[in-house]
C-alpha cells in the first residue's frame, strides 16, 4: 500500500513535533509499525535485532514449567543448597549463558560479567575460562571477573553493570542470603535487569528459599552424569556431560517440578535424562524406607504363598485366576 | 613548666631540644639530662621520637604544595620551597614569605624562613638572616659576614677551619681555593659556590610535577562531599579548555584537598582511557569520595581544592552519527571498570588472561581489566573436542585431600576426605599427567596425576596426586577444581 507524499509529510511533521514536546531527536524515536522513518542508524538497528522475551532450554516440560522459557529481560535467582554444589549451581548458570548467545544475535560482545564475593571465590573455587570455552562457547575475552569483599559493593558493582551493553548477561554470586540483598533488593535487580533487557542471574550459595521479587527461582543440585557415548555405545564407567537435577521452586506457572537435565555442548542445548535412561529400575521415591525389610522372622513362621511372587504381587500368568478366585 | 626533649647520645641522655622557658632558665642543648633535672627539679622531659617528626615534617611539606608543587624535604627539620613562577599568584616575595610565616605561626610552629635565588643562599638566609631576603647579586655581600656554619659542611670540617682561623664564609671566599681544596676538599668550595650562584643546584621535589593543574582558594571553608563535587566539576571544566588546546585527556587525576587546620587530603583517580568531560571526572571523584567517606574528615573545612592531572595522554576525538548516540561500547565500559577501580581499587575488576602453558594455574590468570599493563594475551584456539576436560571452577591454592581408601595405589581414590566431610567416589577418569615445567621449575618438582571423579551425589571433582609412590615417601592428594 503506496503512503502518498501528502500523508508522509503529515507523518514526519506530526513527529518531529512529537520530538520536540519530548525533547529529543526525530531520529531517536521509537520506529513506528511500518519502518517509514527508520532504515538506518543505532536505533533502526536495535529494533531489528530485538530478541525472543523467552530462552528456550530445549526441554519442553521444563519450558512448560517455567512458562514459555527463561524469561530474558529479568532477575532469575538459582539456589545451591551446600558450598560444595557451587560447580553445579555455577555450571547451571553458564549452560543458560551459552543457550543466550545461541539464542541470537547477542547484545554487545558476550561479554558475561562474573560478579561475586571474595569468600565465596575463596570457598568454591575462580572461575576458570579453559574450563568454560569448550562446554559453554566463551570467547577468550567472554569473561569479567569481579570480586569484591562486601556483598553491598558486590550489588552494586552488579546494578552498574546492568547498564553496559556490552555484558551478555550478569552473574552475581552470593553466600546465603545477605542482609543487604532483601527483598528491596532484588526488585531493584529485577526492575534494572528489565530496563536493560538483559538478564541477570543470582547464585545463591548454601541458601534455601526466601522471599526475592525474581519471577523464577530455581534449586539446583548435581546430578549423576551419563556415560560416555561412543560408536560403540556407552563407555562403561566413564563421566559424560554435565548433568543437574533442576527443581521450580517459584515460575509464573507455579507449577512445581524437578527436571535432570544434561547440557550437551554439541547443539547447545539441555536434554532432559528420564530415569528409565539411567539404568535404574526403581524410580526414586521419597516415602519408603531406604532399606530392605527384615525377612528372617516371617519367613520362617509363614513360608511363602507359592502363588505369590516374592515381590508380593502375583505373575501376570496366575494373575487372572487370582482374581477370579 | 619548662619542657626538654632528651635524646641518647654516647650512652647519656642528652638535651636535644627545648622551649623558651628552659632557655630562660639557662639549659642549652648537649647537656646531660641528669644534671639539667639536678639544677632545676620541676622540668618535663621527653623522649624524642624522630619518627614523628618525620611525619610531622612530610605532613607540612604536604601542606606547603598549596604555594608551589615542588617541595622538597631538608634534613630532619627543614622544608625546601621552589617558588619560580608561583609568586605573582600572592603579589611579591615578601607577602608570600609574610603569608607562609602568619599560616604556620597559627597552626603553632615557630618558624624562620629564607628566599634567595638559589637553595644554598635560602638555607644561609633561613638560619642566620631573620626573614632574610636575598635578592639575586647580593649573594657576596649577604653572605660574607655569616659563620661558616652558613655554608651546609660537615661540623668536623668546619671545626679544622676553624682552628685554622677562618671563622666567616668572607673568610674563606677570599682564601685561595686551591690550598682549600686539597686540605678540605671539594665539598667546601662546592656548597660556597652553589650560595653564591655559580652553580646550579636543584631541589629534589618529593612529589613528581603534575603537567597541568587548577584551584580554587575559598573563602568560606567547605565542608560537604557535594560541595567539594560541585567545586570539582567546575575545576575538570577549566581543565578542558586546556587539555582542548593540549590536544589531549588525562589519564590520572589527583584531588587535593587542603583543610583550614592544615592537614590535607590526596585522592587519585585512574582513567583507562583519556578523559575530558568534566561530569566524568567529577562521577569517577564522586566513587572516590564514597569509598573513603569514613577516612576523610573535613575538620573545620576545606579551604583550597586543587586538581590536578598527574598523567596525560592524546586524546583521539570520535564523530558521533546524527542521532546523538555513540556506538561505542569500550567507551562505556571502560568507565565502568574506571568507576568501579576509583571505589574498589585495582584488583576489583579482573579478566582472565590465556597463556600457552599446560599447568592448568598458569594456563589461564586472572589480572586486572583494562589496565595499562594488560596484553591482551595469546589469541589461543579453543580446545579441540577430544581434549581432556578442564573444571569451571579452580582454586586460587589446591586444598589438600586425605584419602582414606584407594584400590591400587597408582589409581583413584575409592573416599576421600576433603574439608572434613567424607566423599564416597563413584566413578573416575584419568589419569592425565601434567609434568612441571622443566624450564621454568626446579629439578625436584614433582608430577601430577589428574583424576575426574564423580561422588555418590553427582558432584564431579578435580583432584590430583603430586608425585609419585616410592618406599618411604607417601604422595599427597589435592582438591584442585570443581566440574560443572
Amino acid at each position: 500500500m503506496a503512503t502518498s507524499a501528502a500523508a508522509r509529510e503529515a507523518v514526519f511533521a506530526l513527529r518531529s513535533e512529537i520530538a520536540r514536546i519530548e525533547g529529543v531527536l526525530p531520529e531517536r524515536l521509537a520506529a513506528p509499525e511500518d519502518g517509514l522513518v527508520l532504515r538506518h542508524g543505532p536505533a533502526a538497528r536495535r529494533a531489528a535485532t530485538s530478541m525472543p522475551a523467552f530462552v528456550r532450554t530445549g526441554v519442553p516440560g521444563f519450558d512448560a514449567a517455567l512458562g514459555e522459557g527463561l524469561p530474558r529481560a529479568s532477575l532469575t535467582e538459582f539456589h545451591g543448597t551446600e558450598t560444595r554444589n557451587a560447580g553445579a549451581v555455577a555450571g547451571f548458570v553458564l549452560c543458560l549463558a551459552g543457550l543466550l548467545r545461541n539464542a541470537g544475535p547477542a547484545a554487545g560482545s558476550g561479554t558475561v560479567c562474573w560478579i561475586g564475593t571474595e569468600d565465596i571465590f575463596r570457598e568454591a573455587g575462580l572461575p576458570y575460562l579453559p574450563g568454560l570455552r569448550r562446554p559453554f562457547g566463551f570467547a577468550p575475552d567472554g569473561l569479567m571477573v569481579c570480586a569484591p569483599n562486601d556483598p553491598r559493593d558486590a550489588l552494586w558493582i552488579a546494578e552498574e553493570a546492568t547498564r553496559q551493553q556490552a555484558f551478555a548477561a550478569i552473574i552475581l554470586e552470593m553466600r546465603g542470603h545477605p542482609a543487604r540483598l532483601d527483598l528491596t533488593a532484588t526488585r531493584r535487580l529485577h526492575r534494572r535487569a528489565q530496563a536493560a533487557s538483559r538478564p541477570v542471574f543470582l547464585i545463591r550459595e548454601a541458601a534455601g528459599a526466601a522471599p526475592t521479587a525474581a519471577p523464577v527461582r530455581l534449586a539446583v543440585s548435581p546430578a549423576p552424569a551419563a556415560l560416555r557415548s561412543t560408536l560403540a555405545g556407552p563407555l562403561a564407567g566413564s563421566i559424560g556431560h554435565a548433568a543437574f537435577a533442576v527443581t521450580v521452586t517459584k515460575s509464573r506457572t507455579a507449577h512445581a517440578g524437578r527436571f535432570i537435565l544434561e547440557w550437551s555442548p554439541d547443539d547447545i542445548r539441555f536434554r532432559e535424562i528420564r530415569p528409565e535412561d539411567t539404568g535404574a529400575l526403581v524410580p526414586a521415591s521419597g516415602h519408603r524406607q531406604d532399606h530392605p525389610p527384615k525377612t528372617g522372622t516371617v519367613m520362617a513362621l509363614r513360608p511363602p504363598d507359592p502363588a505369590h511372587a516374592a515381590s508380593g504381587q502375583p505373575s501376570r500368568k496366575q494373575h487372572p485366576a487370582h482374581r477370579s478366585a | 613548666m619548662p619542657l626538654l626533649v632528651s635524646h641518647r647520645e654516647n650512652n647519656t641522655q642528652r638535651i636535644a631540644a627545648l622551649d623558651e622557658h628552659a632557655e630562660a632558665r639557662g639549659l642549652k642543648r648537649g647537656i646531660g639530662i641528669a644534671d639539667a633535672r639536678a639544677m632545676h627539679p620541676d622540668v618535663e622531659i621527653v623522649e624524642e621520637a624522630p619518627q614523628a617528626d618525620r611525619r610531622l615534617l612530610e605532613s607540612l611539606a604536604d601542606w606547603c604544595d598549596r604555594y608551589t608543587p615542588l617541595v622538597a624535604l631538608e634534613g630532619s627539620d627543614g622544608l625546601f620551597l621552589d617558588i619560580t613562577g608561583c609568586v605573582h599568584l600572592f603579589g611579591n616575595e615578601e607577602r608570600m614569605l609574610e603569608d607562609v610565616l602568619a599560616r604556620l605561626f597559627q597552626q603553632g610552629f615557630d618558624v624562620r624562613a629564607g628566599l634567595g635565588s638559589n637553595p644554598g643562599m635560602a638555607w644561609a638566609a633561613a638560619r642566620f638572616l631573620d626573614r632574610g631576603i636575598v635578592t639575586p647579586g647580593e649573594e657576596t655581600g649577604a653572605m660574607a659576614p655569616l659563620p661558616l656554619a652558613a655554608l651546609r659542611i660537615e661540623p668536623a670540617t668546619r671545626a679544622s677551619l676553624e682552628s685554622v682561623g677562618l671563622r666567616t664564609v668572607g673568610a674563606i671566599m677570599t682564601a685561595p681555593r686551591a690550598p682549600l681544596v686539597r686540605r678540605f676538599g671539594a665539598t667546601l668550595v662546592t656548597r660556597l659556590d652553589q650560595a653564591l650562584g655559580r652553580i646550579e643546584e636543584a631541589i629534589t621535589p618529593r612529589l613528581p610535577v603534575p603537567p597541568l593543574s587548577v584551584e580554587r582558594h575559598l573563602a568560606e571553608p567547605i565542608l560537604h562531599t557535594g560541595d567539594v563535587l560541585q567545586l570539582v566539576g567546575m575545576l575538570a571544566r577549566t581543565l578542558r579548555g586546556e587539555l582542548e588546546r593540549r590536544g589531549e585527556g588525562a589519564h590520572a587525576l589527583q584531588l587535593a584537598l587542603f583543610r583550614v587546620d592544615g592537614m590535607m587530603n590526596r585522592l587519585a583517580v585512574g582513567a583507562s582511557r583519556p578523559l575530558r568531560d568534566p561530569l566524568l571526572i567529577e562521577h569517577l571523584f564522586k566513587e572516590r569520595l564514597t569509598a573513603l567517606e569514613d577516612r576523610i574528615d573535613a575538620g573545620y573545612g576545606f579551604e583550597l581544592v586543587r586538581l590536578s592531572v598527574l598523567k596525560a595522554s592524546p586524546f583521539a576525538l570520535t564523530q558521533t552519527d546524527l542521532a546523538g548516540e555513540r556506538n561505542d561500547d569500550d567507551a562505556d565500559l571502560a568507565l565502568f571498570s574506571d568507576r568501579i577501580r576509583a571505589r574498589l581499587g585495582e584488583k576489583a575488576l579482573l579478566r582472565p588472561v590465556l597463556a600457552e602453558s599446560h599447568l592448568p594455574e598458569r594456563a589461564a590468570a586472572l589480572a586486572p581489566a583494562f589496565h595499562r599493563s594488560a596484553g591482551a594475551g595469546p589469541l589461543l584456539p579453543a580446545p579441540a573436542a577430544g581434549q581432556a576436560e578442564r573444571p569451571i571452577r579452580l582454586f586460587a591454592r589446591p586444598e589438600p585431600v586425605e584419602i582414606v581408601a584407594a584400590e591400587v595405589p597408582e589409581g583413584p581414590p575409592l573416599r576421600f576426605r576433603w574439608r572434613r566431610a567424607v566423599h564416597r567416589v563413584i566413578r573416575s577418569e584419568g589419569p592425565e599427567r601434567i609434568a612441571p615445567e622443566w624450564w621454568r621449575e626446579p629439578q625436584e618438582t614433582p608430577t601430577r596425576d589428574y583424576f575426574r571423579i564423580e561422588d555418590d551425589g553427582g558432584r564431579r571433582y578435580w583432584l590430583f596426586r603430586q608425585g609419585f609412590y616410592a618406599a618411604e615417601t607417601m604422595p599427597r592428594w589435592f582438591m584442585h577444581g570443581i566440574f560443572a
